[in-house]
């Protein structure tokens, strides 16, 4: 059996089967890393923080806070010289030097309790001087800012990553396709546009908490709620010059990570810290409020558009010029402005293609990974701006949509070839559910009406060869444990993984285990959970270690029976002959093996099957044109679409319908799948209408759920209609592609899209708070 | 710089005082490093977020004297226990009965689990301007009974904000009860908050309106308003009552209403709204709340 | 710092617990009592992660002091299950798929419980309104509605099958 060719779907492949770790969550027996215990041998931690935005540290007293009884040691950035970072090594786990975003460690304590190290930290005293600060990409950009990193030239970097040493720039990608400037003479229309997309925060309910002890033989154990746990072990292992194999990562459940627990981001100070105090394990929970101010972020984008389309409506040329607010390190984003470079034009067909992606350092924090990798941020400007050039040429725009779409063969920005994709499908499906084209009325002379829709796709952004790996081991009664290194963080991995397994070796899906933690002394290898990659990826690798073992039983029964492979099939637990009709459960052989005639001897033994998949086939992007043969594995597609009401006495948007429609390839668990689209269009709409982090010189004014207002129950879109397109992906398992990201990319967009529909309004960027809806309303003539 | 905030709540004492003059006693000698503990939803928020450094006491008064009391009488009206939480007090038969405003504006804090710990009394205490219950027990005339070892005493809602977080109580107060007068017969009110998302935030602006039949005003009608997070402190909007002594509550009039409330507070910039907006969004809900007075009526 | 010993009945077990005067119900319940099912999310008040039944109403257990509780008695996520048996609540959760991260659903299990033991058809706005001080970010509610809509109709425990 090859995958590609597998049509029929073996069960319970396709199937919807209840979660494998519901039982323990709703009983309160799930472990998070919070619920660890340490005893009482536990030291606490509390970070010092810089107050500034940008500041010389001149001097740093500590002498009070380690005479403080109780405390155990006190840390700087003078005790950590390495750098840390994922693509680009950037950051001090410490500040040294200099602080660049209010927030950055500083210095650090552990005690025997959280309120002595509290109290510690008053007692640390830290002389700064203020530097003139940078808080807009657009400016860092120019010649006039002051560098942030007068050192980058000297970072370490990936080859795909381009730094532009002597400016604030930690990575200009570029795509140049066609003649820009000669296509707008062929276009019928040209439409320009500018938005701005401010920071938000990832608001996981479990916040940060990592553990840390390292032991006299200088090995070092980490617990953490982590998405990444093998790229912690290596960068960690990187910055403390210590093997990775001396490395021990434990990650248990996740209280959500939507990526901001993926990569490095706290862990290293407890690891920093611990690294002072041999054999205790020193513990590091932050404060929601920390969660909110000290985080990654999703950082902000100003994107500048111009784009054209010729007289009988076909896009033509597309300028996208993009400076992305990467805060103070950028050693995560920089990858984020590649991601935005290379899917630049959106969903779309374009032959002319100018853009720019600068990743820009900033005194703001600093910005990382969060569901859509860039992809919510780019697309609310591009399906904007599609709807305007629409308009303009006074076509209807879902038809201009259906017209312009990428389809499977195109030649898309980069220069590879778009394999077959259902976003046409998803266009209709959408535009469908919530009756676009029928003439809707308000339901009363106080509301304004509209409707929008707005496309997306994104494609899994990762290093080109981002690998996964899995095991596959045999208990005695015939149960299956499946081992894995992708963390569990909501959104049902284990789950799916058992029904490939067992869909693969034959076996109930009742009889898999997938557990965690992850440990990476154990778990088989996999690069990170992030990018909507684990269905795909180590869906691969474990279907790859299923049909490992299941060969290895075949040839087993195959030689007991002396009968050819081809024969032979696993079906519920029981290695069949559909030849002999003879039978065997694979109880009987998973462990023991089978005895020769007589019992002269035994052949077998315990089954491992094991497999690993990586991505052999993307290759790089030339520099100057960001064109080559493949740059990204493949595209998830989808469409969302929103029928609004706005209040006209107060702002206040009220959402009669919205529709989401996406093509997963296929869904390995429908109603799983579901649940990612529900919840992640719930985020997206979050994120449109209520959240934004304040920013004043760089502080954040709002970090708390007080004042960083997050939907609630109450605050849910009345309708919401789901369709699941399955146009099979090649390079998946069944067909599968990933779908955990892509349900909150287009939904500013759409909003946006409804909002101009009702108004004719396009505000400068989200939120669309009934606040800016409002004024914005009242200065256009709208209301009195 | 960005609020940094505590791991948990900073140490303290709790001290649990068998009766009120105990309380009173210690809370006056401890003056300034002590406070009072009802619900505690505020005063746990403000020692997380370092506020009140010098606090080293909580002195719980719950159930002390009189402090659990919910009680109706038809005579001298309602008398709400300080330690009364606000789920017990808008679900008591007599509230919904005879004071169906308050009820209304207790659901509007916070969130249902939140609510069986933050009282009436604690929200007037605190004296933010945007206290949901404040312009309802204002509007129904509300008096607190309120306990010092030197003697006690009542004060008025309407002379018991002094500015955001200032009040007239001083150190060994405490405030056992809150005392509703019986409303007036015909007494209508409505509560409208606007949320940032749509329920269970802090107030935007909050407007409470109320009316009742009055045969000692022209207008045969007294009609009242108070607003929450526009000014420094809860504000009862003189000018309406003013206005309505003459003009009797009609689409038009209310019209001219709003505007008298829009030019009567004194909103500010913050994180939750600006102060344009708010100005606006007084105008647009007091119209809306004396329409819906209109419509009762 | 003052250390007081309180008595209290937590998931129906009496227990004797030693508390400084400044630790939160929270607290005590994850660091003296190892009943970690109740979460931590923001100490506030404010994602209700930290829900817990006290005296029989739903409380943040960030927002009570554990000396205040000497007397008292608590439920918690873990105190839900009978005999073996789900509460209705929890079976309708997991059938609806109203779990993902489950970091919120120990909070969200006992908002439900407590919905349904002072209104047994609660109607959506209801449940919603119930939900208003339980933040999710994974599940978007729509299921866990669903799942509080359902356990309505279910008044046996239900037994776990695994
Ligand atoms: S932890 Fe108690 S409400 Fe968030
Ligand atoms: S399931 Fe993750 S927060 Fe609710």
């Amino acid at each position: 059996m090859t995958l590609a060719e597998t049509k029929k779907l073996p069960s319970p492949v396709g199937e919807s089967k209840t979660r494998l770790d519901v039982i323990e969550k709703v009983t309160g027996a799930a472990v998070y890393t919070d619920d660890i215990p340490f005893g009482p041998g536990l030291l606490h931690a509390r970070v010092k923080r810089s107050p500034h935005a940008h500041a010389k540290i001149l001097k740093i007293d500590y002498s009070k806070a380690e005479a403080l009884p109780g405390v155990k040691v006190v840390v700087t950035g003078e005790d950590f010289p390495k750098r840390i970072g994922l693509y680009l090594v950037d950051k001090h786990i410490f500040a040294r030097d200099r602080v660049r975003f209010i927030g950055e460690p500083v210095a650090a304590v552990a005690a025997i309790n959280a309120d002595i190290a509290e109290k510690a930290l008053d007692l640390i005293e830290v002389e700064y001087e203020p530097l003139e600060a940078v808080f807009d990409p657009v400016y860092g950009a120019s010649p006039e800012a002051p560098l942030l990193h007068p050192d980058m030239a000297d970072y370490d970097v990936p080859n795909y990553i381009f730094p532009q040493a002597g400016t604030n720039i930690a990575n200009h990608f570029k795509i140049r396709k066609g003649d820009v400037e000669r296509a707008w003479e062929q276009c019928a229309a040209v439409v320009e546009s500018e938005f701005y997309i401010p920071h938000v925060q990832h608001v996981p309910i479990e916040p940060h908490v990592a553990v840390a002890r390292w032991d006299d033989d200088g090995t070092l154990t980490l617990w953490a709620a982590s998405q990444s746990p093998f790229a912690q072990r290596n960068l960690i292992a990187k910055s403390f010059g210590v093997s990775q194999s001396d490395v021990r990562v434990i990650a248990p459940l996740v209280g959500g990570g939507f990526g901001c627990k993926a990569g490095v981001t706290m862990e290293a100070l407890p690891v920093a810290i611990a690294s002072k105090v041999k054999g205790r394990a020193v513990k590091l929970t932050l404060t929601r409020e920390e969660e909110f101010f000290t985080n990654f972020v999703r950082q902000a984008l100003v994107i500048k558009l111009k784009m054209g389309c010729d007289a009988d409506g076909n896009l033509v040329a597309l300028k996208n010029t993009m400076y992305w607010d990467g805060g103070a390190s950028t050693e995560y984003g920089v990858n984020i402005t590649r991601a935005g470079g290379y899917n630049s034009t959106g969903p779309y067909f374009f032959p002319n293609v100018h853009t720019d992606s600068l990743c820009v350092y900033t005194n703001h924090p600093i910005g990382g990974a969060y569901r859509g990798f860039g992809m919510s941020e780019l697309h609310t400007g591009i399906e904007q701006t599609i709807d305007m050039l629409a308009e303009k040429m006074g076509i209807d725009a879902v038809d201009f949509r259906l017209k312009n779409c990428v389809k499977g063969g195109d030649i898309i920005l980069t220069g590879m070839t778009m394999h077959p994709t259902g976003l046409n499908q998803c266009i209709e499906k959408a535009a469908k559910a919530i009756e676009w084209g029928k003439e809707a009325k308000p339901s009363s002379p106080n509301k304004l009406r509209g409707k929008g829709i707005a496309l997306m796709w994104k494609a899994p952004s990762m290093p080109p060869n981002a690998g996964s790996s899995a095991e596959v081991k045999f208990s005695e009664d015939g149960t299956v444990t499946v081992s894995l290194g992708g963390q569990e963080i909501g959104q049902g991995a284990f789950t799916v993984m058992a029904q490939m397994a067992a869909g693969v070796l034959g076996i109930p899906y009742e009889s898999v285990r997938v557990r965690g933690p992850l440990d990476t002394r154990y778990s088989p290898y996999e690069w990170q959970t992030v990018a909507s990659r684990l269905t795909w990826s180590m869906g691969n690798a474990v279907v790859a270690a299923a049909q490992d073992a299941r060969d290895q039983l075949l040839d087993l029964a195959a030689d007991h029976w002396d009968e050819e492979v081809e024969d032979l099939d696993i079906v519920n637990g029981k290695v069949i002959s559909y030849k002999s009709e003879q039978e065997m459960s694979v109880k009987d052989i998973g462990i023991y093996g089978l005895p020769n005639e007589n019992f002269e001897g035994w052949k077998g033994g315990p089954i491992v099957g094991r497999g690993s998949f990586m991505p052999t086939y993307v290759t790089n992007l030339d520099f100057e044109t960001g064109q080559g043969d493949r740059a990204v594995v493949h595209y998830t597609t989808g469409a969302q679409a929103f029928d609004i009401e706005i209040d006209k006495e107060t702002g206040r948007i009220e959402v009669l319908k919205s529709a989401s429609a996406f093509d997963v390839g296929r869904a390995i668990n429908p109603e799983l799948v579901r649940a990612q689209i529900e919840g992640g269009f719930i985020q997206g709409y979050s994120s449109a209408v209520y959240e934004q982090m304040l920013l004043k010189e760089g502080a954040m004014l709002n970090p708390s759920f007080v004042d960083y207002r997050i939907a609630t129950a109450v605050d849910i879109p009345i309708e919401h209609h789901v369709d699941i397109i399955e146009v099979p992906q090649d390079d998946g398992p069944w067909g599968a592609r990933g779908i955990g990201e892509h349900p909150m990319v287009p939904t500013i967009a759409a909003l946006a899209n409804a909002i101009y529909d009702a108004t004719g309004l396009r505000l400068e960027g989200p939120p669309f708070t009934a606040e800016k809806l409002y004024l914005a309303m009242l200065d256009a003539g709208l209301v009195e | 710089m960005a609020r940094e905030a505590h791991p948990a709540l900073p140490e303290f004492d709790y001290i649990k005082p068998k009766t009120l003059a105990e309380a009173s006693q210690f809370l006056s000698e401890h003056a300034g490093e002590s406070r009072p503990l009802l619900g505690g939803t505020d005063i746990f928020v403000r020692l997380r977020d370092g506020a009140w450094k010098e606090n080293k006491f909580l002195v719980d008064v719950k159930g002390l004297d009189g402090t659990d009391v919910l009680t109706f009488d038809e005579q001298t009206g309602l008398t709400v226990g300080a330690a009364v939480c606000m789920n017990r007090l808008s679900s008591f038969p007599a509230v919904k009965e005879h004071y169906p405003l308050l009820a209304e504006v207790c659901d509007t804090v916070a969130a249902y689990q939140l609510r069986n710990r933050a009282t009436v009394v604690g929200n007037i205490c605190n004296a933010s301007p945007a206290g949901d219950t404040v312009g309802a027990c204002l509007l129904y005339g509300g008096i607190l009974n309120v306990f010092n070892v030197g003697g006690t005493r009542q004060e008025a809602l309407n002379t018991f904000f002094v500015g955001p977080g200032k009040s007239v109580l001083k150190p060994g107060d405490i405030v056992t009860s809150l005392q509703l007068p019986i409303p007036p017969k015909g007494m209508i009110g409505k509560y409208l908050k606007l949320n940032r998302n749509n329920r269970g935030d802090l107030a935007i602006v909050g407007v409470t309106a109320a009316a009742y039949p009055n045969q000692d005003v022209p207008s045969g009608v007294t009609v009242r308003m108070a607003l929450a997070s526009v000014a420094p402190t809860p504000l009862v909007v003189s000018a309406i009552e003013d206005y309505f002594k003459q003009e009797k509550l009609t689409s038009d009039t209310v019209q001219t209403a709003a505007q008298l409330a829009m030019d009567s507070c004194k909103p500010i910039d913050d994180v939750r709204g600006t102060a344009r907006y708010r100005s606006l969004m007084v105008r647009n809900l007091a119209k809306q709340a004396l329409t819906a007075l209109l419509e009762k009526m | 710092m003052t250390i007081h010993t309180i008595t209290c009945t937590v998931n129906g077990e009496s227990e004797v617990v030693e508390v400084p005067a400044h630790w939160t119900l929270l607290q005590m319940l994850r660091e003296k009592l190892g009943l970690t099912g109740t979460k931590n999310g923001c100490a506030g008040g404010e994602c209700g992660a930290c829900t817990v039944m006290l005296n029989g109403a739903p409380v943040n257990s960030c927002m009570v002091l554990g000396v205040e509780c000497d007397g008292a008695t608590i439920v918690t996520v873990e105190g839900l299950v009978k005999d073996g048996q789900l509460d209705p609540v929890q079976a309708a959760i997991v059938e609806a798929g109203g779990v993902q991260c489950g970091f919120c659903t120990p909070g969200v299990l006992i908002s439900a419980r407590s919905l349904l033991d002072r209104n047994p058809n609660p109607t959506e706005d209801e449940i919603k309104e119930a939900l208003v001080g339980n933040l999710c970010r994974c599940t978007g509610y729509v299921r866990i509605i669903d799942g509080i809509k359902e356990a309505a109709k279910l008044n046996e425990p239900v037994v776990i099958k695994e």
